[in-house]
């Protein structure tokens, strides 16, 4: 299914002025592929469009359409819910997914496909936002979807009021004292709302299609969908049973906008967090598809005949040393000898291969931006295992009898990653204690242990992740990282919408983050998702993004 | 035999009681209490807005007063907003948005509430008798299997002292004791149920046995629980057949010329089971442990999968609930173990 | 370089040998118990009963016997010849009985000895003649000497040798170019980060023998204790301690492991005030001891007691409240933490079974005339009643500790045991489960481990209660 390029010169005297900035980018080797594209439909280009304006065919989507009907059994963890907007992990959001749907959606590739949202379109510095809501989509409860439920929600998501909403810092640009903007969001009429953002965002669309950015009905934000169910999704709750399955039905009240909803059922089935249980589910036959495969398990999984499908992201495990925290009363990590020293005996492609058994690539440096992944990726110096080098900066801080406690969770691939490292550490000649905690006590203090692993996400921008965790007032620096000149250079980062111009300034602050030893980042790992085969439109998303309406067997 | 029998029901309550405010301690401390706000509330919420949420939902008491709300003996305090509209306490766990004057003022273990599960989001007693219906049937098969091999062996065993068959059962029932669940259970899983050795008779998941307990999904679980306890009993069989064989009444039957066999199953057996049969009720709460184990390596949600859960998310009430049921079990069986004792021996009789 | 086979230049020779020994023993293991039913059934008179098994089922049992003996003659064989033959024509077994060679000099020479004296060693000399008891004796004497060496046998470090390259590698695998290393191979392969899985399964024996028996020694310290006056004493104070025995009893293990163990508990300190509790046993112990021996030598008896609160309150220090004035004696966090646990959930059971047994002995002559000697409570607990409960203490000890290693390993399973690196044999096999199917001697070599000790001490303390029930 290609668009004909004709139609996409017909309207291109409408086309974002952005958009063809970053065409030209594109076409200059600027920028690659896939940033285009994520960048275009971010500015609201249909993805037909954004690839016309590149002189490229949309490329074919996959030719078989699901059958109607059937069962698809999904391996998951099955976690309570709460407020969406408090949702902190990405689970949640797959459980509610097919009863309250978001804005728009982040595909596999990078771009946006408008869901409630119809289409919407930027002004040229990205200050003002029109979208127009999708005409034709009801909810579950008979009433239309209006624009009054967008302004509704996208209120709620600039309340930091709210314990543990994460919205906010996705809706930056419009957040004033906690709460949206007077005049911020205007509704025009019944489908169309008009956002008028404080400062340019080029990204705030990525942040509507995010997982907390589901979209609640107007009356019912707040509360958990599992209290009342009411969506616009095509599915309810049959079944709801926290660690253990949840069942979704095809809602037969409902009458669906959408052409998906292939399937009658869809149980999730939680097998716990012992990927060695999931393999024997599997070769039980009680499921169809995995969540994540993992470490040795993707190979056995693909020796099983089952079908892997994977991609490469920015998410990577982060051991960092906090400069901030004491340890018997003393500092040990606030000096940038001992960061350096356990950095340089660190051979970044030991965690990869041990930690991860290869799955990924190795990081250039110890920074935390994705070479391949992140658009505003500038390439510094590559990092080499130094350990005379090491010796002599631990040496010289008086560190050498210092014995580092080495904290991670306990999982497969989090806790082979960090033990690699601290083998390394202990072979270098350092001193190192293993802690492993389990996974509900671990992330009660994660940000203040003196030293330890931390898993990070993938985002579509380096910017994004050195914003959320480097920033000297992020509420997520680990790290302790408090730094008044890398601060001053992400403020300008941010403000630049070019990325040839940001990657001179990105450069500027992986040196920093390389130089000041602020924790070492070993890879960016590739992820991986396993399903029999027959299962349609289940391919791994850089998000672990499962939305049950498109999945369907063939 | 009434005064005794309510004299173990008072210190069963005794038991129920201190062990019940042991973990209450324990799991009330202020880092388990943080803990479990940020299990709920998010993990990434501030120490201020931890601080709140214990305060807003009914955490924030004295330890010695909450204990007394959960027993039921005093009156759980409500919270509620400027507009006089509840937004937590205990009485409201689990009952989101009922209004102010409908929340019951005590919700107690007397009261005949067990409270609410933080970790499955359903009350207590819910989660309790569904999982236990299914440890129950996890259990009754384990027996089934273990109770009549052991007691074959032991018998077989215990029968020629110091023969050869003697000597192999023993060594054979010693080996089991030798093998953990976490090493029998995981030879079983490659060997009877992966792709890679290719046999698979039987599942490594029990998880749809929740559905219905299949030979497929079954066997495995239920043959790792019955192996452990299977060579205890069968020990214990053995000496205690032993000891018969030597007795005197036994010598007699034989000189009257009454046939090997004749002597085994006439006299021999009847006496040499009544101390097996102490053995096997008291087996009861140690597999729980063995339980604990094969649940969470097969996937089968059942009550030691509970445990684990529960623990490992400090789910207050779901806790307390599962110690007053393993005190129940244990001193029942116990109870059991000695009337079931003295019935079977006429000698021994009750004070 | 090749990777090793299992037998090295022996197996032509004595591959053939085993399989025919083994199956032998499979026949004659199948076929004994059916002679026995059989003989039993068709012999109906009462001459077939006097005269016991028939001709079959004695035919079977010496076959039985005589293949078991094949059998251990094979592996004798194995062990010895892998021992002599060159260094370049043996296999992995060879290489590993070469490695344990400390483990069998010490092995020979203890049972060289035990068989010298054994006419004054009582109950350890009486055990070489009971095939159990000898049987669980050498198979727990191997892993003590295997524990003592582990330091001589073992080729690399268990925590820090990881080799790039030998990641789940099978055994026999040699090591990279360039191998500068101070052996060549990987005797039973790499585990999931590279390590030596012979060198880490010798070296776990080193902290399962240095936990098990210690926790299970405090165990027994606090459960004689208590039980021993809770038995004979009697009254109030033997309800509240049977009372709080039987409370921890019914406690589930894994619950109380999980509250006990948890970081929040471990971090308000729980653990170590636990342990300052119950480390106190040892010295009230010795100090009730001594004080009631040597009541009537004062001088002996303040010498006996200073050195023991002296020496105890230092390392009491050290060991419960890691404040050792001097420095050298502590013990790691997670360890103390197991450590305290394992005692904590063993010490009632001893309680019982030291308080019933007490029960039982007090209504002996033997107490009676030292009560009528006038000799105090303590004498006759600590002096009478406790020497003549050894023979059962001691068979419950020897299970207790096979309890414990099992135990220990419970936890690891459940990550509450020790640090993810230890070589212990609980952790590793944990690590190394997941993949059994695919990867199997990382869980395996362990597993084997801990079954092979816990079956020695159930087969000692078999042999220890039928040699002491002889007595």
């Amino acid at each position: 299914m290609t668009t004909p390029s004709s139609r996409a010169d017909a309207r291109s005297d409408r086309t974002h002025p952005a958009a063809r900035m970053y065409a030209r980018e594109h076409r200059a080797g600027l920028m690659d592929r896939r940033e285009f594209l994520g960048r275009a439909t971010a500015l609201g280009l249909t993805s037909a469009a954004a690839y016309a304006l590149i002189g490229q065919p949309e490329p074919a989507r996959a030719q078989t359409v699901p059958q109607r009907g059937g069962t698809l059994r999904i391996q998951m963890d099955c976690r309570e819910l709460a407020d969406p907007r408090t949702y902190d992990w990405s689970e949640k959001a797959n459980e509610t997914r097919g009863i309250i749907e978001y804005l728009a959606e982040l595909k596999r590739d990078g771009t946006l496909r408008p869901m409630l949202l119809e289409r919407w379109q930027a002004n040229e510095d990205a200050t003002e936002y029109t979208l127009h809501v999708r005409p034709g989509v009801t909810w579950n409860t008979g009433e239309p979807f209006t624009a009054k439920d967008v302004a509704a929600n996208l209120d709620g998501w600039c309340d930091t009021s709210v314990e543990g909403n994460s919205m906010p810092s996705r809706m930056a640009a419009m957040v004033e004292d906690g709460k949206a903007a007077e005049g911020a969001i205007e509704i025009v009429d019944d489908l169309t709302v008009r956002l008028h953002l404080l400062r340019p965002d080029g990204t705030l669309m990525f942040g509507m299609a995010d997982y907390p950015a589901a979209v609640m009905h107007r009356d019912k934000i707040g509360t958990s969908v599992a209290d009342h169910g009411i969506g616009t999704g095509a599915y309810m709750f049959e079944e709801f049973k926290v660690g253990e399955r949840i069942v979704l039905v095809r809602n037969p009240e409902h009458s669906y906008w959408g052409d998906g909803a292939w399937l009658d059922r869809i149980e999730f089935l939680d097998y716990g967090t012992d990927p060695s249980a999931w393999l024997a589910g599997a070769d039980a036959d009680e499921f169809d598809v995995t969540h994540e495969t993992v470490s040795d398990f993707i190979d056995i999984f693909s020796a099983l005949g089952w079908v892997e499908s994977s991609v490469g992201t920015s998410s990577t495990v982060v051991i960092r040393p906090n400069q901030e925290a004491e340890v018997d009363g003393l500092r040990p990590y606030a000096d940038v000898r001992v960061r350096r020293a356990l950095a340089l005996a660190i051979d970044n492609s030991v965690p990869l291969e041990l930690g991860i058994s290869g799955r990924g690539r190795e990081s250039r440096n110890n920074f935390h931006v994705a070479p391949d992944v992140h658009p505003d990726y500038a390439e510094i110096e590559a990092h080499r295992q130094d350990i005379p080098e090491a010796l002599r900066l631990m040496e010289e801080a008086g560190m050498m009898d210092f014995e580092h406690e080495l904290v991670s969770i306990d999982d497969d691939y989090r806790k082979n990653t960090t033990d690699a490292v601290a083998a390394q550490l202990r072979d270098a000649g350092f001193k190192v204690r293993r802690t492993v905690l389990p996974g509900s006590t671990f992330w009660n203090d994660w940000t203040k242990y003196p030293f330890s692993s931390t898993n990070w996400a993938h985002r579509e921008t380096g910017i994004q992740l050195l914003n959320l965790a480097y920033r000297s007032t992020a509420a997520w620096n680990e790290c302790g990282f408090r730094n008044a000149e890398f601060d001053a250079l992400l403020d300008q980062a941010t403000a630049i919408a070019d990325d040839t111009e940001r990657r001179a300034v990105m450069a500027k602050l992986e040196r920093i983050m390389v130089d000041e030893g602020v924790a070492i980042i070993p890879y960016f790992r590739a992820l991986y998702r396993h399903a029999k085969p027959g299962v349609l439109n289940i391919e791994m998303h850089p998000k672990y993004e499962i939305n049950v309406h498109h999945l369907g067997w063939a | 035999m009434a005064g005794f029998i309510i004299r173990r029901l008072g210190v069963m309550a005794l038991t129920a009681l201190s062990m019940t405010f042991i973990v209450f301690l324990l799991t009330n401390l202020q880092p388990n209490l943080e803990k479990l706000a940020k299990t709920q509330a998010g993990a990434r919420i501030t120490d201020a807005e931890v601080a709140s949420w214990i305060d807003r939902n009914g955490y924030g008491a004295p330890m010695l007063t909450r204990y007394g709300e959960w027993l039921g003996v005093l009156p759980a305090p409500l919270t509620t907003d400027a507009d006089g509209r509840a937004i937590g306490g205990r009485c409201l766990r689990g009952h989101p948005g009922l209004a102010a004057e409908e929340v019951p003022r005590f919700c107690g273990v007397l009261q005949g509430d067990w409270g609410y599960s933080t970790k499955f989001r359903r009350p207590v007693t819910e989660v309790i008798a569904e999982r236990l219906q299914r440890t129950g049937l996890l259990m009754a098969w384990a027996f089934a299997t273990m109770v009549p091999l052991a007691l074959i062996v032991g018998v077989l065993a215990g029968m020629r002292e110091g023969s050869a068959l003697d000597r192999g059962l023993s060594t054979l029932s010693i080996a089991t004791t030798s093998t953990p669940e976490y090493v029998s259970g995981v030879i079983f899983v490659a060997i009877f149920a992966s792709s890679m050795v290719g046999l698979k008779w039987f599942t490594g998941s029990a998880k749809s046995a929740v559905e219905g307990a299949t030979f497929q999904n079954f066997t495995l679980p239920v043959a790792t629980v019955a192996l452990y306890g299977m060579g205890y009993i069968a020990r214990m069989t053995r000496a205690s057949m032993a000891e018969v064989m030597t007795a005197q009444y036994i010598r007699t039957a034989r000189l009257k010329g009454l046939s090997f066999r004749a002597v085994v199953l006439r006299h021999a057996l009847r006496n040499a089971l009544i101390a097996p049969f102490t053995v096997i009720m008291l087996q009861f709460p140690w597999l729980l442990t063995g339980v604990v184990i094969v649940e969470s390596l097969f996937v089968y949600p059942g009550f030691g999968d509970a445990l684990v859960q529960g623990a490992q998310n400090n789910d207050i009430d779901l806790l307390l609930a599962v110690s007053v049921v393993a005190v129940i079990v244990v001193l029942a069986t116990q109870l059991l173990s000695d009337i079931g004792y003295a019935a079977l021996n006429p000698r021994i009789r009750v004070a | 370089m090749e990777p090793l086979s299992w037998t090295g230049a022996l197996g032509p020779w004595l591959v053939p040998t085993l399989e025919a020994a083994l199956i032998a023993l499979a026949l004659a293991a199948l076929a004994h118990p059916l002679a026995l039913l059989a003989g039993y059934r068709m012999g109906p008179g009462p001459e077939a009963s006097r005269s016991g098994p028939g001709r079959a089922a004695r035919l079977t049992g010496g076959l039985l016997r005589l293949s078991l003996w094949a059998l251990a003659a094979v592996i004798v064989a194995f062990l010895i010849g892998g021992l002599l033959v060159q260094p370049d024509a043996k296999g992995i077994l060879g290489r590993i009985a070469t490695r344990l060679w400390p483990v069998w000099l010490s092995l020979g020479a203890s049972f060289a000895l035990v068989a010298l004296f054994r006419r004054r060693l009582g109950l350890v000399g009486h055990l070489l003649g009971n095939p159990a008891g000898a049987v669980g004796l050498a198979l727990v004497m191997f892993w003590v000497f295997a524990a003592l060496f582990a330091d001589q046998i073992a080729p690399f470090d268990p925590v820090t040798d990881v080799i790039a390259g030998m990641k789940n590698k099978p055994p026999g695998t040699p090591l990279p170019p360039p191998g500068d290393a101070a052996y060549g191979y990987y005797l039973l392969g790499g585990d999931a980060l590279a390590r030596d899985v012979f060198s880490r399964a010798v070296a776990g024996a080193r902290v399962v023998l240095a936990i098990a028996p210690a926790a299970t020694v405090f165990a027994f310290m606090v459960g004689i204790t208590l039980g021993l006056p809770a038995g004979y004493l009697g009254g109030r104070l033997d309800i509240l301690l049977s009372f709080l025995a039987n409370l921890v009893l019914a406690f589930p293990v894994i619950l109380l492991f999980f509250l006990l163990v948890t970081p929040e508990i471990v971090a308000m300190g729980v653990p170590t005030y636990m342990a300052g509790a119950l480390f106190l046993f040892p010295l009230i112990f010795l100090t009730i001891l001594w004080n009631s021996r040597f009541r009537t030598r004062p001088p002996l008896r303040a010498a006996l007691i200073g050195a023991t609160l002296g020496l105890g309150g230092w390392l009491y220090a050290g060991l419960a409240w890691n404040a050792d004035p001097l420095g050298i004696v502590s013990m790691p966090a997670g360890v103390l933490i197991v450590f305290v646990s394992v005692v904590f959930v063993n010490a009632p059971s001893v309680f019982r079974i030291v308080r019933g047994l007490t029960l039982d002995i007090r209504t002996r002559d033997y107490v009676a005339a030292a009560q009528t000697r006038g000799e105090g409570p303590w004498y006759i607990m600590l002096w009478e009643i406790l020497p003549n409960a050894r023979g059962p203490l001691l068979v419950d000890f020897c299970l207790r500790i096979g309890y414990t290693t099992i135990l220990l390993g419970t936890l690891g399973f459940f990550g509450l045991g020790l640090a993810p690196e230890s070589p212990d044999w609980g952790t590793s096999i944990n690590a190394g489960r997941g993949l059994l199917q695919f990867v199997p001697f990382p869980p395996l070599v362990p597993a084997v481990a801990i079954m092979s000790l816990v079956l020695g001490l159930n087969l000692l303390a078999d042999g220890l209660r039928e040699e002491s029930l002889k007595e």
